[in-house]
């Protein structure tokens, strides 16, 4: 069989976005496998380019979101998370998974905390990609795209405002929403690591993968193409990878 | 100490026989227990306690469902007659019927948790609505929680499991400006507290359960203030394969989940009576505690092991817990269950508090001895707790083991059929009435703006948000869509994985018109559903219902007449529309006995429905689109304004007449308006309910795509219409649609014969929404400023 990128979603109890997340990696050209976390070890790494925590409530996100599924993550996988990013491995984090990463410490220092209204929020919003630094995950998307959003806990905060403003300065905050959603600081909606490959985003890509899935009937993508905005940053980031590991030579 | 006791009925009296049926909480009649005691002789011994709890949760109205099984001697206007079981007679026999009319259509209906219809050669699709009143009222949140937990489970335990894929909600409360001083009894709970509990109940279950709560409706009434209604429901698909499942004898029973434990003793008993203030004290024990992420991981385990085969049979554990699960398994082919087995959240419970325990988040699954292995290892992966609970044996009896003494030993066979209740209910029709040109607007743009702010009408927007409506990627059409995304929409739509058709879901209940004409009210929740369905893109050929209704007092014939007569008009309209119903239920006792004397609800039917839109392509939602189209009303509109939000706004809702439903011409209708979706002619459609023409014209407008022009005198009618009554009457049966100018002559063509005139356009000029009736100018105003109304209506409250 042809080698194709592999992505492998680890699954939480309370998990809920795994199918769909699987269902869009596959549509771009991943190899999927979705993982319950009973079952994670380090050697299940192998082979795998890129890893995906979807969204959900892990653990009922009873405590701060995110903050069980990191100790458990922490306990199963140690550092190999850490160690995989540094061999070259990719890591996206979307929703809970991007409160997760932050958790982890594998995305600059700070907090995904409630929305400053309170409430739980389901919404399409506009997004800006920042202009300081490029995203493997973010190459094939417009300067401003929309996408779904849907969590109570994704204001993210630092702890002197000066920090976000230098997160975004720096290139790390790749996301930002075009207005104030949730009281993030400088509007921060994705952020990246220093290498670059690790992202995590509070929308939901794989809620927007075809035309349809917009509210406007009328909505049409830039190229006059089926698919939504988030079909195009699994896209980029397939790409990106074929790239680097040789396999679209090879193929 | 022991764990059961044997309850010596044999001696007692009629009036003891009550009084321990009281005593213990089983809200069992005289004449049941009388019934029960009969059993027992014949049987030559007394009852434990386990066995009577077993036979109160079997014959509970909640679980058998006795009020719509009765024998009901119904006189209308004087004229008597016998309905042998609403059920029967206006339900199963009638969608059996109608099965009969649509062979493979409907591929189980009415003994399963849900019922499934076709979807494509490889899925079936279901939905389930229940109710869950009594615990909201006593404790919202954990209510609404545990109401929309139990109904993903009964979707979990259709057929051999089938996968929630969506969900919907519908409220009843009091207003959420009513006075502290309205409440006319103590530990009243204010309607505000109320609605911000059950949605966040729904909320934190629905969105950790990650299944996209989609539909849902919240009608305002004080006559909810007491007695507030919440209704769960959620569809499911399932691979046609897994709906067929039997226990058979030799088989290992199993439950997957939660723990067992003392919370929700009586829910199934409780559930069936009436509530008071004391009830807010005494009856805080039968209402659950929910646990979203033990029922997520039950769940995934269901599904999964369905999917590899391992399940001959799957059932959820709701009211009447274990006993009411085991006993649908093994009530025919016998087993034995132990107590002993069962994992408790607390120690020192007693036999009969485990076996009817309504602890939530458990599955009860009767499997083949050998998959026990990889079952374990599945819960091991899952995180999940799986305990064997017995095993099925083909004796006909049910046994329950406790400390190695047996607790209960029941030949089920002599409690299938509880007692038959008789029951008296009458139904006046109400005199002739008046038309609505006595209630004619005198300023019907002050109107229009009265009506968009109404607590009817008024968008449910701040709700709406706090559920993930787009969890699972497949929703299509949104709750709120249109060019801004905070348009109205008729029906959910739903992508299903792996089939190129997609699932519709609606709702539509009408209680405002149930107070004055029941029988219009069924007729015209079941046209508003199915209209619903059909607007936005469902074949009219592939709908399916549900019927679920609650009800005040049954034992007041008054107010079971109303029942009667709304189930009459309901089974009618799906008969015309040929549209079964496949599941359904019924909550009783929704009255309050206040220091003033009993509030009762009135009638609420509420009619929920999915249908199969066939192809992508045929998805219409109900905003506007574009400048330019034609803008054709589809239906008559008639002169009845009785029910609508109108009168009850002038004060005049039963002085008018309530419109009837002239479903058979409808239906034709929407067989045109079906033909033009497929044509691809439809851009937008809306259905004409609540705040009739005036209102559906401003919400499809609030796309902003355009200004709309619209002449009242162009709009087809009946019997001689008011221009109030063509601007807000609620007339039943009507759509509005926008067309492309030049797709006009073919549309017309298509209904050629039919109701339907181009009443209007849009247009770039202006973004207003100017309504003049042949010439002379009756509302003329800023769609944005319309919108502001509406849509900031609940804000203030939620």
């Amino acid at each position: 069989m042809e080698k194709r990128p592999h992505a492998l979603l680890l699954k939480f109890p309370g998990t809920n976005c795994d199918a769909e997340t699987a269902r869009a990696l596959k549509a771009v050209g991943f190899s999927a496998d979705v993982l319950p976390i009973s079952q994670v070890s380090p050697d299940r790494l192998e082979g795998v380019d890129l890893v995906v925590l979807s969204g959900g409530f892990s653990y009922g996100d009873y405590v701060m979101a995110g903050r069980l599924a990191q100790l458990v993550s922490e306990q199963r996988l140690g550092d190999a998370l850490k160690q995989f990013r540094d061999k070259g491995g990719y890591l996206l984090g979307i929703c809970n998974g991007f409160q997760i990463l932050t958790r982890m410490g594998l995305l600059p220092e700070g907090s995904l905390i409630h929305n400053d209204t309170g409430r739980f929020k389901c919404n399409w919003v506009k997004l800006k990609k920042g202009s300081q630094k490029d995203s493997p995950f973010l190459r094939g998307l417009p300067d401003e795209f929309e996408l779904p959003i849907a969590h109570a806990e994704g204001r993210f905060v630092t702890k002197d405002a000066s920090e976000a403003e230098a997160l975004v300065a720096d290139g790390f905050g790749v996301l930002t929403y075009t207005e104030d959603i949730n009281g993030s600081f400088n509007q921060i909606a994705g952020l990246q690591d220093e290498s670059g490959r690790v992202l995590g985003l509070m929308p939901h890509p794989e809620r927007f993968i075809w035309s349809e899935h917009h509210y406007d009937p009328d909505w049409k993508n830039e190229n006059g193409g089926e698919h939504g905005s988030g079909y195009y940053m699994f896209q980029s980031i397939f790409e990106e990878i074929e790239e680097k590991s040789g396999l679209k030579a090879k193929a | 100490m022991s764990f059961y006791r044997h309850i010596p009925i044999a001696g007692l009296d009629g009036k003891q026989l009550q009084q321990l049926s009281s005593d213990m909480k089983l809200s069992l009649s005289q004449e049941d227990m009388e019934a029960v005691q009969a059993i027992f002789k014949d049987w030559n011994r007394e009852p434990t306690d386990v066995e009577l709890e077993v036979i109160a949760q079997t014959w509970s109205e909640h679980c058998k469902h006795r009020i719509f099984g009765a024998q009901i001697e119904h006189v209308k206007d004087g004229k008597s007659e016998v309905i042998n079981s609403l059920f029967a007679t206006y339900i199963k026999e009638l969608s059996e019927r109608i099965f009969a009319r649509k062979p493979g259509f409907v591929l189980s209906a009415f003994h399963d948790n849900a019922g499934f219809i076709t979807l494509d050669d490889n899925l079936a699709i279901c939905l389930k609505v229940e109710t869950h009143n009594h615990p909201s009222a006593i404790e919202p949140y954990a209510g609404a929680n545990t109401g929309i937990g139990g109904v993903i489970r009964d979707i979990l335990g259709a057929g051999k499991g089938a996968k929630p894929i969506a969900s919907l909600d519908v409220f009843c409360f009091g207003a959420p400006d009513t006075k502290a001083e309205q409440l006319k009894a103590d530990g009243v709970i204010h309607p505000l507290g109320v609605m911000r509990g059950v949605v966040r109940g729904v909320r934190d279950y629905g969105n950790r359960m990650g299944i996209p709560t989609v539909g849902g409706a919240i009608q305002f009434d004080e006559s909810y203030i007491y007695n507030p209604l919440v209704y769960c429901g959620t569809a499911g698909v399932i691979p046609r394969q897994y709906i067929d499942k039997e226990v058979t004898a030799g088989l290992k029973i199993i439950s997957v989940g939660g723990r067992t434990g003392r919370d929700g003793l009586h829910g199934a008993t409780f559930s069936s009576a009436a509530l008071d203030t004391d009830s807010h004290e005494e009856d805080i024990q039968a209402v659950q505690i929910g646990n979203p992420i033990e029922e997520k991981k039950a769940a995934d385990f269901v599904l999964e092991a369905r999917d590899r085969n391992l399940i001959e049979f799957v059932t959820d554990c709701g009211a009447g817990g274990y006993s009411s699960a085991a006993g649908e398994m093994l009530s025919e082919v016998g087993g034995s269950i132990y107590l002993d087995e069962v994992k408790l959240k607390e120690p020192g419970m007693v036999s009969w508090e485990i076996f009817i325990s309504e602890s939530q988040e458990r599955m009860v699954l009767a499997v083949k001895e050998e998959s026990l292995p990889e079952l374990k290892e599945l819960a091991d992966i899952y995180e999940t707790e799986l305990t064997e609970l017995g095993d099925s044996d083909g004796t006909g009896i049910l046994k329950v083991l406790h400390h190695d003494e047996t607790v209960c030993e029941l030949d089920c066979s002599p409690l299938h059929n509880a007692p038959t209740r008789h029951l008296q209910s009458t139904f006046t029709t109400p005199e002739a009435r008046a038309s609505s040109s006595e209630f004619e607007s005198k300023d019907p743009a002050a109107d229009l703006k009265s009506l968009l702010g109404d607590f009817a009408i008024v968008s449910r927007e701040p709700v709406i948000r706090e559920y993930d409506h787009e969890v699972q990627g497949n929703t299509v059409l949104k709750p709120l869509a249109g060019a801004t995304g905070d348009a109205p929409q008729d029906s959910a739509v739903m992508f299903i994985d792996g089939s190129e058709r997609l699932m519709a879901m609606s709702q539509a209940l009408l209680p405002e018109w149930g107070k004055y004409d029941p029988f219009a009210m069924g007729a015209a929740c079941v046209d508003e559903c199915f209209r619903q369905l059909v607007a936005a893109g469902a074949n009219p050929d592939k709908i399916a219902l549900l019927d679920n209704f609650c009800v005040g007092n049954p034992e007041d014939p008054a107010e079971l007449g109303g029942l009667v007569e709304c189930v009459k008009g309901m089974a009618g309209a799906a008969e015309t529309y040929v549209a079964p119903f496949i599941s359904g239920k019924d909550s009783f006792y929704n009255y309050f006995e206040t220091d003033e004397g009993p509030v009762s609800i009135p009638v609420t039917a509420l009619i929920s429905g999915i249908g199969v839109v066939d192809d992508k392509s045929h998805v219409t939602g109900a905003s506007i689109r574009h400048a330019n189209s034609v803008i054709c009303l589809i239906g008559s509109t008639g002169d009845a304004i009785g029910g609508s939000v109108y009168a009850r706004q002038q004060g005049v809702g039963g002085v008018a007449q309530v419109p009837a439903s002239d479903c058979e011409t409808f239906l034709e209708q929407y067989r045109s308006y079906h033909e033009a979706v497929k044509n691809g002619w439809i851009l937008a459609a809306h259905d004409i309910s609540e705040g009739g023409l005036g209102v559906a014209l401003a919400e499809m407008g609030f796309s902003g795509k355009a200004g709309l022009e619209i002449n009242l005198g162009e709009q087809p009618v009946s019997d001689d219409a008011s221009q109030t009554a063509r601007l807000f009457a609620e007339t039943p049966g009507r759509l509005l649609v926008e067309v492309a100018a030049g797709d006009v002559q073919s549309l017309l063509a298509t209904f050629e014969g039919k109701a339907i005139a181009v009443i209007g356009r849009t247009t770039a000029d202006h973004d207003r929404l100017q309504i003049s009736f042949n010439g002379d100018a009756v509302i003329d105003e800023a769609l944005n400023e319309l919108k502001e109304i509406w849509k900031n209506g609940l804000t203030p409250y939620y």
